[in-house]
């Protein structure tokens, strides 16, 4: 061997080994393009139980700011999201719109099942402790000393949703919604950092504040977990999830239960921008089970491009949806441009058609 | 001449072909050819630096769908292919064309060795050439609205796949160049006439070629341009990945092993 021919062959596999092992570091450790994804995954999962079976994903800050969000608040239903954000306003004095950059949440089944208390927000963003606390003490709520922090527990608390907004006096007429007390599931909210606020169940808030104190499990210690949340970085919204825990705690009947695909995880990762493109995974049980997974979605895609063929405004879309996915996993991406929601827009916005005399 | 000399002689061979196949002038086309989707991957980056990638029938391209594409249609489609013919079918018709095969012949070497060291160089030499090109290809394309670690074992599945197909392919037309006075011409036909025609209609005809095999090994799914191949997608049969890999080493050892034959057999009559 020529020096040339050896210079070109140590080149070569250079070139190999470095490309190769600089995939292996990323694929093992992330190489985090944002300060969100330090540890494989939203910072606030430190927070969250190691035993969440969804972990959900939002960064509100920029799909409020997003061009389809601006287009969707002009062409439906503005009144009726107006009203959402004011009653939530109305109830914790946070104004979604301004106050929340992001927010993570999760389920966790693990104790009450799928109940009223298994779940848990953590939002993060700019917040006047003083006011919201004063706000919500105002709607019935009373504050407790949890480890240091002040936990916001509505065991007597009145939400103000439509004929119960009447200062925290009780009406009559109305049917109140008022917990027992020391209620392990009553709605509770405690700023656990500085800028960052935890509403969910007693249990779970107050779990988040152990977990900020002393650390210890949680679902950022958790690998199977973070394992799937890797790859959500670069959604400004995404969901994880367990589907096998899912559907053994709803109870659903075995008929219905055994027509569902044996999904064990599924995960959603979208980015809302100018149109919204995502990506929903799902891991099957075994590689037969995502083969078939796959033959049903391909035949469903098959079908679905065959019966939009006559129209234009959806038929970008569902050209955009493409299958992919290797041995358990089975993937669709897809791709819905601005156009897709002026005309579902448009469609909601015709009056109903009158039946014939 | 034993079998046992059949390695030594191998080697021998592979060491004086590795470096006549890269600096020859056939490595022009080799050079052209790995090198233009590294330019076209540059090109793209550029683009995307200060432009928002264009949107394709309504689906937002991004990284690593562009990378899909890339192996799919120029890697997988094209370029292993066109290797294997104008290397594979070059490894004895070179030397026959030149006349030089009589010395090669002289030697105190079996035939077969001299096959399978020109095979193994023709080996080296375009897997040296091809995996950092898709590698270069891979970190210009992905971190374009993807992620270099997320897309790493898709990568990791190319580049075994891309060398799987090389050897397929290299090993086929080194058996159609030791059997056959005109190879190349057959073995054109073989990669643009057989492989796409086979590989279109439904029945058992697909599975004889190296195509059906290498795109089960494929970690990309197969671009859908229509209703029409949304449906071929529905009904098509992919063998299971472990089923390509045999048949793609039985390939390559059945293929080595009859143009070994036919080397050691023949009589290269050359024209004068």
């Amino acid at each position: 061997m020529t020096v040339r021919t050896r210079y070109f062959v140590i080149v070569s596999l250079l070139v190999i080994v470095v490309g190769l092992g600089t995939g292996l570091v990323a694929y093992y450790v992330g190489f985090p393009t944002s300060a969100f994804f330090s540890r494989g995954g939203p910072d606030e999962l430190r927070f969250m139980p190691g035993s969440a079976s969804v972990i959900a994903y939002a960064d509100v800050r920029e799909v409020m700011a997003s061009e389809l969000r601006q287009r969707f608040r002009k062409a439906v239903a503005t009144g009726a999201q107006e009203n959402g954000q004011r009653e939530f306003q109305n109830l914790t004095g946070i104004n979604i719109e301004t106050d929340i950059e992001r927010v993570v949440a999760c389920l966790d089944l693990s104790a009450n099942g799928l109940g009223m208390g298994a779940g848990l927000v953590l939002a993060r963003g700019t917040f006047d402790e003083t006011k919201i606390e004063a706000l919500m003490r105002q709607h019935g709520a009373a504050v407790e000393n949890y480890k240091g922090k002040r936990l916001v527990v509505g065991d007597r608390f009145t939400p103000p949703f439509p004929g119960n907004d009447n200062g925290g006096a009780a009406d009559p007429t109305q049917p109140q919604i008022t917990p027992p007390p020391q209620n392990s599931e009553a709605f509770s909210l405690a700023f656990i950092e500085p800028g960052l606020v935890a509403l969910g169940s007693r249990t779970l808030v107050q779990q988040a504040i152990d977990r900020q104190i002393a650390g210890g499990e949680s679902a950022a210690t958790n690998e199977e977990l973070l394992s799937h949340v890797r790859p959500m970085e670069g959604g400004n919204v995404w969901a994880v999830g367990r589907m096998d825990v899912l559907r053994a705690r709803a109870k659903l009947p075995d008929i219905v239960a055994n027509q569902l695909p044996p999904i064990t995880w599924f995960s959603i990762r979208g980015r809302i921008d100018g149109g919204l493109q995502a990506l929903l995974s799902a891991e099957a049980r075994d590689d037969e089970s995502a083969n078939n997974l796959r033959d049903v979605v391909r035949g469903f895609l098959a079908l679905a491009k065959l019966q939009t063929s006559s129209k234009p405004e959806f038929q970008r879309f569902v050209q955009s949806l493409e299958l992919s996915g290797t041995g358990r996993t089975v993937a669709l991406s897809l791709d819905v441009p601005s156009q897709v929601f002026d005309a579902v827009g448009a469609i909601a916005a015709q009056p109903p058609a009158r039946p014939q005399q | 001449m034993n079998n046992s000399s059949l390695l030594p002689s191998a080697l021998r061979i592979f060491d004086i072909s590795l470096g006549q196949m890269l600096w020859s002038r056939r490595s022009v086309l080799l050079g052209l050819l790995v090198g233009a989707p590294v330019l076209l991957a540059a090109a793209v980056r550029l683009f995307a630096a200060t432009n928002q990638l264009p949107v394709i029938n309504g689906a937002g391209l991004n990284g690593p769908t562009l990378f899909g594409v890339v192996i799919w249609w120029l890697f997988v489609r094209f370029i292993v292919p066109v290797l294997g013919v104008f290397y594979g079918t070059a490894l004895i018709a070179d030397e026959v064309d030149d006349k030089t095969i009589t010395y090669l012949f002289t030697r105190p070497v079996r035939r077969a060795s001299i096959l399978i060291g020109k095979y193994f160089a023709y080996l080296g030499c375009v897997v040296l050439l091809v995996l950092p090109s898709v590698v270069l290809v891979y970190f210009l394309l992905v971190p374009i609205g993807g992620h270099i670690g997320e897309s790493f074992p898709a990568l990791a599945a190319d580049l075994g796949m891309l060398a799987i197909g090389l050897a397929a392919y290299g090993a086929v037309f080194a058996l159609v160049g030791a059997m056959l006075k005109r190879p190349l011409i057959a073995g054109l036909v073989f990669v643009f006439g057989w492989e796409l025609g086979v590989l279109s209609i439904p029945g058992y005809l697909k599975r004889l070629s190296v195509a059906y095999y290498l795109q089960a090994l494929v970690p990309h799914a197969m671009p859908q341009d229509s209703s029409i191949s949304s449906l071929l997608l529905a009904i098509q049969d992919q063998p299971p990945v472990w089923v390509s890999l045999i048949y793609l080493f039985v390939i390559v050892g059945l293929s080595l092993w009859l143009a070994g034959k036919s080397v050691e057999n023949r009589e290269y009559v050359l024209e004068q």
